[in-house]
């Protein structure tokens, strides 16, 4: 009989381990398929590909991607800036003081924000602000982006700001500190790791969003950045039109700045794991 | 205390670091940048003409470094949206403005041919290996109709009478596209032309109710991508793409019947023949400032012995005035578009015949007066 236990606990384990691996499999095929293709790019290419400018589709060389990868840094920290405060204040309102009547909507305002089809947010950010200013700029695009990412930080810093456990609330309070200080000065730190988490996610969604830059930032190819009342570049858009040509260079091209994506992820991620050890 | 403070000294050597990386990301470029003499010239539209325009951009920015020039392939009606938005300079469309638009900017836009295209009918018969198919409007509208089921349909095979004993006895899997697509608009627009009246008015567009599909034989692919890939991995299909797609992924591409009768394979020179013949029919402007509206009729289905029937134009259309500095910038492209950017047409798409180039010189003619 416990032999027979034994064999099913064994059979268990078994189980989720194979279904855990089948659950990552996909990710890691992801990322070795971009590893290996995008390498290939950037090895035939050299540095050239970081800030070279694109070639001709007659050519066989896949060009560089220089202003689209300077536009996309920038979007991502501007969009950031912009958007982190506002989800991190608008989690603060929705936690702390949940018994508002405002406080009690946003929660699902904010969550459903995460619904709107991302092409949409960039047509409203383009006839807001776009059109009215007669330009494309990368301050429209940052602005889009920041209502993309907002829900997605929101909802990171709520669960970290929620998780903060209630003897510490309690005792922070009863320490005499106010809302605003228990807030800023305990409950930020108590939850810092999550609030790190949180803008990591968005730098991430940030950098890899296409949809909501189409119709805001203009896209530059050539030109380096001129302004943030100007147009600009962007890898993600870069690697959207590569894609759908038949290029084989323009292919390889795709592949070695989704590369370049991947990297600028992981060295993020680098960064705050440092910032974020306890 | 101690520990919040530490707390605090990370955090915000954090935020320094990110506004550091902020600062040095946003001035290092504009010092690379630098040269401030560098005239900029905006463009969007068409998704067709972006590859070709990338491909004359980038060799005409090593010619002209003081002159750049941006387009981005947000759709031809975007493009036309953006252009009148004055968010852009020039807007690339596969079509040209309809006669309603036209009017309203009367005298103020300049609409010029720029280069050809033409929509490939691609296969997948594996029985006929290098023996060619050839089709006619009526059968093309027959089997997008859902009438004709099999591959060796009496129709088919009549058309085919070399390899009739070849066609197999399969049924047809019937491919397009899925997302609205100017391609599905110019092809729809020749199996109306070609069918005598067999494909409706109704079933021409960017996005049409495909009555194949409810035979169960239909099957709609994403972009001309999606399309070659579905043709390419489903024996017995057929489907249509810009050419340029078809050549590159090295699909079976149908001989079609054309207006004079005669079975044309797309290629440059029956592609330039078809704008020839176009040119001809007296439909098309030779003006800039003309209507170009009935341009389609012109050109797809076109007379002529050697005209490929599904071919069309893209357009670039301009202002016929501008501040002179950018004034002389789009000239001078145009004028080099002219003189070289034949030498660097890509495959699957062709240069301007004599008598349309025309009406770019006119253009530029226009701009040097002042509109």
């Amino acid at each position: 009989m416990s032999r027979h236990r034994y064999f099913k606990d064994k059979l268990f384990k078994i189980m989720v381990f194979v279904f855990a691996m089948a659950g990552v499999a996909p990710l890691f095929a992801i990322i070795s398929a971009i590893a290996v293709n995008g390498g290939k790019t950037i090895l035939s290419v050299g540095p050239g590909f970081f800030y070279g400018l694109p070639s001709s589709p007659l050519s066989s060389s896949p060009g560089g991607i220089g202003p689209a990868l300077v536009g996309s840094l920038i979007l991502m920290f501007l969009s950031t800036i912009i958007g982190y405060p506002l989800a991190f204040m608008t989690a603060v309102l929705a936690v702390e003081f949940p018994e508002s009547v405002f406080g009690r909507f946003i929660d699902v305002l904010v969550k459903s924000l995460l619904e709107i089809p991302t092409i949409l947010i960039g047509v409203l950010v383009y006839s807001l602000l776009v059109v009215p200013t007669g330009s494309f700029s990368a301050w429209a695009g940052a602005i889009a982006l920041a209502i993309v990412i907002l829900p997605y930080i929101y909802t990171h810093v709520e669960n970290s700001l929620r998780s903060i456990p209630a003897d510490i609330r309690l005792a922070s309070y009863s320490l005499g500190l106010s809302r605003a200080k228990s807030i800023f000065y305990v409950f930020t730190c108590e939850a810092k790791r999550g609030l790190l988490t949180a803008m990591l996610i968005g730098l991430a969604r940030a950098s890899g969003e296409t949809a909501p830059l189409l119709f805001t930032i203009g896209g530059n190819w050539f030109t380096y950045f001129q302004g943030l009342g100007k147009p600009i570049g962007a890898v993600p858009l870069l690697i959207y039109t590569y894609t759908l040509t038949p290029y084989t260079n323009y292919h390889e091209a795709a592949w070695g700045a989704s590369l370049v994506l991947l990297m600028v992820y992981l060295s993020l991620f680098a960064v705050f794991r440092r910032f974020s050890k306890p | 205390m101690i520990t919040i403070w530490m707390h605090r000294r990370r955090i915000l050597s954090l935020t320094l670091f990110l506004v550091l990386a902020l600062i040095i990301s946003l001035t290092t470029p504009s010092l690379i940048a630098g040269n401030k003499e560098t005239i900029h010239i905006r463009g969007s539209g068409s998704t067709f003409l972006q590859l070709q325009l990338m491909a004359w951009i980038t060799i005409f920015h090593k010619v002209r470094p003081s002159i750049t020039i941006e387009y981005n392939g947000v759709g031809s009606g975007a493009g036309q949206q953006q252009f009148f938005e004055h968010l852009t300079d020039f807007c690339g469309s596969d079509p040209p403005l309809s006669h309603k638009t036209w009017l309203e900017h009367k005298g103020r836009i300049l609409q010029l041919p720029i280069v050809l295209g033409a929509v490939a009918v691609v296969y997948n018969i594996p029985e006929l290996k290098s023996h060619r198919l050839r089709l006619d409007g009526k059968v093309l509208s027959m089997i997008y109709l859902g009438e004709i089921i099999y591959w060796d349909n009496y129709y088919i095979k009549r058309l085919n009478p070399g390899i009739s004993n070849l066609l197999p006895h399969a049924k047809i899997i019937v491919v397009h596209r899925s997302d609205s697509s100017g391609t599905t608009e110019i092809f729809t627009y020749y199996l109306h032309r070609s069918s005598d009246g067999l494909w409706p008015k109704r079933l021409v567009g960017k996005d049409i109710e495909w009555p194949v599909d409810r035979t169960g034989r239909g099957l709609g692919g994403k972009g001309n991508a999606g399309v070659v890939s579905i043709v390419k991995n489903t024996p017995y299909s057929i489907g249509y793409v810009e050419l340029s797609y078809a050549l590159r992924y090295g699909l079976d591409v149908a001989l079609l019947r054309n207006r004079a009768g005669y079975y044309i394979e797309p290629n440059t020179t029956t592609i330039i023949a078809a704008g020839e013949n176009a040119a001809r029919t007296g439909l098309l402007p030779i003006s800039p400032t003309g209507d170009f509206s009935k341009e389609l009729e012109a050109i797809v289905y076109s007379p002529g012995r050697l005209s490929y029937p599904i071919t069309c134009f893209t357009h670039i259309i301009i202002w016929a005035k501008y501040p002179p500095h950018k004034a002389e910038a789009i000239r001078d492209f145009l004028s080099w578009i002219i003189s070289s950017g034949d030498k660097h047409i890509l495959p699957g798409y062709a240069p301007l015949p004599g008598p349309v180039k025309g009406i770019i010189i006119r253009a530029i003619e226009l701009m040097k007066s002042g509109g």
